[in-house]
């Protein structure tokens, strides 16, 4: 009945994005254990369902190889030989962080054995626990052995990369503790009855000793994480699983309680969508900036300009593989710096412009090379970045005010001048005239 | 030109005055009376413009310069207008008749004005 159903749904979802796609690539890299392949059959099928072309490769096997001539061969990389303590030369932490560099996705599973992938961790701010010490919880009463834990997604794991209202998941491995990276993303968290023990020693004595004795004390509680995404600075996403079983088709298809699936699918799928680069995907499409009433950009801006910056940023729908223009960001802003941001101002959305974020503001009182820039970094969101140089020049000599209300005195003093000189003139010529024909008056009299 | 009569030489300051101003108004001609009316009007034009930038603001200091000096200079051309044509003075300015020293006086002020209000703004 269950398996029907859940079958029923795989096919819905087959369907329904059929034509999804990552915005980054669709070649994926398989490393498993060939004995092991078959277990993860869902989540495989899942990601062919998607879209995404699957090459299965065991850890040992030389080809495909996953750098080739300084190109990465892939675009997303699943590391799923948690297990495996010899890898092929050719996949080692320093390969994988170049892989990151190189723009690759990447899905890493840890467990409870000491690998490679375990030295990894602490590049990435992940304290992982001694060897051999799984996530343990007596919480909820269930049939399951201790290590098999149901984690429902609280309010502070990532839910904006998991989708919402997600059934338990069913968990099996190792948790991490996080270091203050800022980079990090917690997905999913530990609940909070969990610690890590070795699976026998779980008795309360065990558990005091550790924590006394271990000096990094005891690995319990809801601050550990069981899943953690990581974005690096050059935009490429890197998951960390602490166990691989997660992905397993056991756990997908084990029910969390009498005819209540497990929420591994769908988290499966959420945790791919994000790492690949399907969800939280934005960019920028172009940026804009000009004077109050005008459309073009100047090459110089003057010092108490009044000035307009607009950005434009799409989002990546995955459902259609189409970028198309975001207007959800409610906290965006816009620095205008010269070493320092001397205007920091938020950058809202434009109503009736999708994707068009606008503002306009005075510049500064202050000469110099300034930058509009744009720095908009939020967990699980691609990071955006712009940075536009613009230098901003004093007014020109015919750019001040010329006459200027202080110096009205001036002013009237030397029109009061010209105006007196021009009346005297006047008045002086008119008496000349006025003599004149006295004068001539008289001489005629005299005459 | 100073006044030559003022013949009483014992009597109170406010006589001093009261008979400066008399011979003044009766010793002079009419047509310099009436420049020094211009001449004292230019003289307080310039006390208030000196005034104002001591007291309230210098700034802009070109504006200052230029209304000042106006006044200022059309006073020297007024002053030197007055002495050319005053009668007294005749035998100094034998070759400059008055309307010579007219023309002088106005287009000395004319390139006075072009430069200040060229300066003024």
């Amino acid at each position: 009945m269950f398996s029907l159903r859940g079958l029923l749904a795989l096919s819905l979802v087959l369907i329904s994005l059929a034509n999804a796609k990552s915005s980054t690539g669709n070649s994926v890299l398989v490393v498993v254990e060939p004995t092991r392949q078959g277990d993860f059959s869902i989540f495989f099928d899942g990601l062919k369902g998607q879209g995404y072309d699957l090459t299965f490769r065991a850890p040992k096997d030389e080809v495909p190889p996953i750098i080739e001539y300084d190109e990465a061969s892939f675009a997303h990389v699943v590391v799923l030989a948690s297990e495996t303590k010899n890898f092929a030369k050719d996949i080692t932490p320093q390969s994988l962080i170049t892989l990151l560099d190189l723009k690759t996705n990447i899905i890493v599973a840890l467990s409870t054995k000491q690998t490679p992938l375990t030295s990894l961790a602490p590049e990435f701010s992940l304290i992982l626990p001694p060897p051999g010490t799984p996530l343990i919880s007596y919480f909820p009463k269930r049939d399951e052995p201790a290590s098999v834990i149901p984690i429902s997604p609280s309010k502070h794991d990532a839910t904006n990369i998991l989708s919402k209202n997600l059934a338990p998941i069913w968990f099996s491995g190792i948790p991490q503790a996080r270091g203050n990276n800022p980079l990090l993303i917690p997905i999913l968290h530990a609940p909070s009855q969990s610690f890590a023990s070795e699976v026998d020693g779980g008795s309360a004595d065990a558990l005091v000793d550790s924590a006394e004795k271990g000096g990094e004390g005891l690995w319990a509680g809801s601050q550990l994480g069981v899943v953690t995404g990581f974005q690096t600075l050059g935009g490429s996403r890197i998951t960390w699983l602490g166990g691989a079983d997660v992905l397993s088709d056991e756990f997908a298809r084990k029910e969390v309680s009498k005819g209540v699936a497990s929420g591994n699918t769908q988290f499966a799928r959420d945790v791919a969508a994000w790492t690949f680069q399907e969800s939280l995907v934005l960019r920028i499409d172009k940026t804009e900036h000009h004077r109050l009433n005008e459309t073009e950009p100047q090459e110089l801006y003057t010092t108490n300009d009044q000035l307009v910056y607009s950005i434009y940023i799409s989002k990546y729908n995955a459902k259609k593989s189409t970028w198309e223009p975001y207007s959800g960001l409610k906290d965006l802003q816009l620095e205008f710096t010269m070493l320092d941001p001397h205007v920091r101002t938020s950058l809202p959305s434009v109503a009736g412009t999708p994707g068009k974020y606008s503002t306009s503001f005075r510049a500064p009182d202050r000469h110099g090379v300034f930058k509009f820039v744009v720095d908009y970094k939020r967990k699980g969101w691609t990071h955006l970045h712009s940075s536009t140089t613009v230098p901003v020049v004093p007014p020109r000599h015919d750019e001040y005010p010329r006459f200027l209300s202080a110096a009205w005195p001036y002013y009237a003093g030397a029109i009061s001048t010209s105006v007196a000189f021009f009346l005297f003139s006047a008045i002086w010529l008119a008496g000349e005239v006025r003599e004149g024909t006295k004068r001539s008056a008289k001489s005629s009299k005299v005459e | 030109m100073p006044p030559k009569t003022t013949q009483a030489s014992s009597v109170t300051p406010v006589n001093a005055f009261q008979s400066l101003y008399k011979a003044y108004s009766d010793n002079t001609s009419d047509r310099l009376k009436f420049i020094d009316a211009f001449l004292f009007f230019l003289m307080l034009s310039g006390i208030v413009q000196f005034a104002y930038c001591i007291l309230v603001t210098n700034f802009p200091y070109n504006a200052f310069l230029a209304g000042f000096s106006s006044t200022v200079g059309q006073f020297v051309l007024a002053a030197s207008l007055r002495s050319q044509v005053n009668p007294e003075n005749k035998d100094e300015f034998k070759e400059v008749s008055p309307e010579r020293a007219f023309a002088d006086f106005a287009l000395g002020s004319i390139v006075l004005h072009f430069f200040v209000y060229n300066f003024l703004g």
